[in-house]
């Protein structure tokens, strides 16, 4: 049977992103918690998005990405998330030339060959919450500020408090005596927004990133750590429309090019 | 042949040693002792070369803070908490503290010290100039009185130049195992075997490479061909095991367990003309250019060794090979370089994968994510 359409779930350690692809168009997409079940989790997101757009299991190919994607067991193939996030920025960004990926348990870099669109480098960190999406969430929890608020509240003060743990238990405690000592919860987010900013780009010039990058991952929809990244690296960046989807979409993508030759 | 079958047989193999009267000498240093001179003495070698967990990190941290490199803190969590499998290591007869690297100078110091077993000094300089050469030497005379002084016998020449002559012939057998064409794990198994159990395990390896030739493997060609430098895989790390899951193969090991130890063989004219066999063995220090002690020029040499390999590889097979650069966390002197040796290899268009872990199984995942993207990397 000849294939309509190409799926790729991105099983992410936070939430599990699902998109459907045909014709090289993004036609539908879900995300949702990713919770302890990983698997059924995924069955359920792929059961209901072939439904919706009317499909049989066998006219479509799964493609699966993501730090699950061992475990769903009905995905016709995976990828790392690398290539997928490689993949899926050229999407939105065909000359894009680096990526940087903040998620909710790790955070990579990676730069990509201008003239081939492979990936030619990554990094990624090392088991350490420190410049991820959860040291964002332990600290807003530690301030009390709702985590889709945090970053606004950041860019609302023009000073940053000086935040130098690099582990995210430590910065936690010196975030409660620099509020202990006056500091604003203002100057304190922007500092920790600073701080995470910061710590990627360092492991991102590792590598030798450049324009045009784009930044996705659950944490590009916080404005201030696309802004401080902005200054870190000296110059503009990009973020896509859904830059939670672009591993997904990588994934469905690469399904796409390795059935259509 | 598992990584317990290894074990529990290195146990009897030991226990058999010690009832026939040898003393076994343990040490961590991972070149540059002079396995010869201890042989020659009537003792037995042990290399300490046993991987670690979470449980043997944690285990040591009552005697050395965690940043520590993984692989020295496992070394003491194995005396601390002696898991069985491990019992062997109460055969220690004595334990040799070296200055291979500072986790090499404490943790042997500790072990010795804390678990009582006597010391036997040996300090290797860092460069290879004349008078660090005059120093070597007497380090190895040093040593050598120290062993007679034990048993009571002379270490004749004609016993040490017996000794150069069975490890010579022994390392040129290894470094064959390491050119065959099998599955990098099964490799890896033989070369730790090999260097555990040292000359006597030669009569097997020579039936091992004699049945590969016989049986050549036709697994390679779908997985993806990797060089392999930087820290060896120790004895129980799955490390070999992630890099086949995720669909590489090792076909070379340029680390210590590897092509570093085998290579170090003296050349057969200076046997011959040589009058003193401890020169020989200074000679074989100062020809070891697969060291970590080859300074100043570490990085030129290794990035000069691994280029030469490549081209003449992917030349002769035809195929892609990738690079995995090891480094255990915490261990200074290669991951300080890891940057350099990437970038300096890049410039060349060979692609390195810096691979950067302790020995926590809790993140096998994101090591298998980076293991993966490197390998989709090569297609
Ligand atoms: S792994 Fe590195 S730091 Fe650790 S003992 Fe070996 S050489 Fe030294």
């Amino acid at each position: 049977m000849k294939l309509k359409a190409f799926i790729g779930i991105d099983i992410g350690s936070l939430a599990t992103k699902i998109v459907l692809i045909s014709e090289g168009r993004l036609i539908d997409h879900r995300t949702e918690r990713s919770t302890y079940d990983f698997k059924r989790i995924g069955h359920n997101l792929f059961d209901d998005l072939l439904k919706k757009n009317d499909l049989n299991r066998e006219e479509v190919f799964l493609m699966s990405t993501g730090y699950g994607r061992n475990t769903i067991d009905i995905a016709d193939d995976r990828v790392t998330e690398i290539t997928a996030h490689a993949k899926g920025t050229q999407f939105f960004f065909p000359d894009v030339h680096s990526v940087i990926d903040i998620g909710g348990q790790d955070s990579k870099a990676i730069v990509i060959s201008k003239k081939t669109g492979n990936v030619v480098d990554f990094q990624m960190n090392d088991k350490c919450a420190a410049g991820t999406g959860r040291f964002l969430e332990v600290m807003a929890h530690a301030l009390e500020v709702p985590i889709d608020q945090f970053g606004d509240l950041a860019l609302k003060s023009n000073k940053s408090a000086s935040i130098s743990s690099t582990c995210t238990v430590f910065a936690e405690s010196e975030v409660i005596s620099l509020f202990a000592r006056g500091a604003s919860k203002e100057e304190i987010a922007s500092g920790i927004h600073r701080s995470i900013a910061r710590r990627v780009a360092g492991m991102a010039k590792r590598i030798g990133v450049g324009p045009k990058l784009v930044f996705c991952g659950g944490v590009a929809k916080n404005p201030a750590v696309k802004k401080y990244l902005e200054e870190e690296l000296g110059y503009e960046i990009e973020t896509p429309e859904f830059p939670q989807l672009t591993g997904a979409i990588g994934a469905a993508l690469i399904a796409q090019e390795n059935n259509t030759n | 042949m598992d990584d317990l079958s290894l074990l529990s047989d290195l146990s009897l193999f030991l226990k058999e040693k010690k009832a026939n009267g040898v003393k076994i000498v343990a040490y961590l240093a991972h070149d540059n002792i002079p396995e010869e001179l201890l042989d020659a003495a009537g003792f037995f070698p042990l290399r300490m070369m046993f991987g670690g967990n979470d449980d043997l990190m944690d285990a040591s941290h009552n005697f050395l803070p965690p940043s520590t490199c993984a692989f020295a803190q496992s070394c003491i969590g194995l005396y601390s908490t002696k898991p069985n499998i491990f019992s062997f290591l109460d055969l220690v007869d004595f334990f040799i503290v070296s200055n291979h690297c500072v986790s090499d100078i404490c943790v042997s110091e500790i072990i010795s010290k804390h678990f009582n077993i006597p010391r036997l000094d040996f300090y290797v300089p860092y460069t290879k100039n004349n008078s660090s050469l005059k120093y070597f030497k007497l380090e190895l005379l040093e040593l050598k009185k120290r062993l007679e002084a034990i048993t009571g016998t002379e270490i004749t020449n004609e016993k040490l130049f017996e000794s150069i002559n069975k490890y010579n012939e022994f390392k040129r057998v290894l470094l064959k195992v390491n050119e065959l064409e099998i599955l990098g794990s099964e490799k890896l198994k033989v070369l730790q075997r090999a260097m555990l159990y040292g000359p006597e395990f030669q009569p097997d390896l020579e039936k091992f490479i004699q049945y590969v030739r016989e049986n050549p493997s036709s697994l390679l060609e779908t997985s993806k061909d990797i060089l392999f430098t930087g820290c060896s895989i120790f004895v129980n790390d799955n490390l070999v095991d992630l890099i086949e899951e995720g669909g590489g193969n090792i076909i070379f090991f340029d680390t210590w367990i590897g092509s570093h130890y085998s290579s170090q063989i003296i050349n057969d004219s200076s046997i011959q003309t040589e009058k003193d066999p401890l020169d020989l063995l200074v000679l074989k220090f100062k020809d070891n250019i697969y060291g970590d002690h080859t300074v100043p020029n570490f990085l030129e040499q290794k990035v000069a060794l691994i280029e030469n390999y490549y081209q003449k590889y992917t030349k002769t097979k035809g195929r892609k090979l990738g690079v995995i650069n090891h480094i255990i966390k915490f261990c200074d002197h290669i991951s300080l370089l890891s940057s350099f040796l990437k970038e300096r290899l890049q410039e060349k268009g060979i692609s390195v994968l810096n691979l950067e872990r302790d020995y926590s199984r809790a993140n096998s995942g994101q090591l298998l994510t980076r293991i993966e993207a490197y390998l989709e990397m090569m297609e």
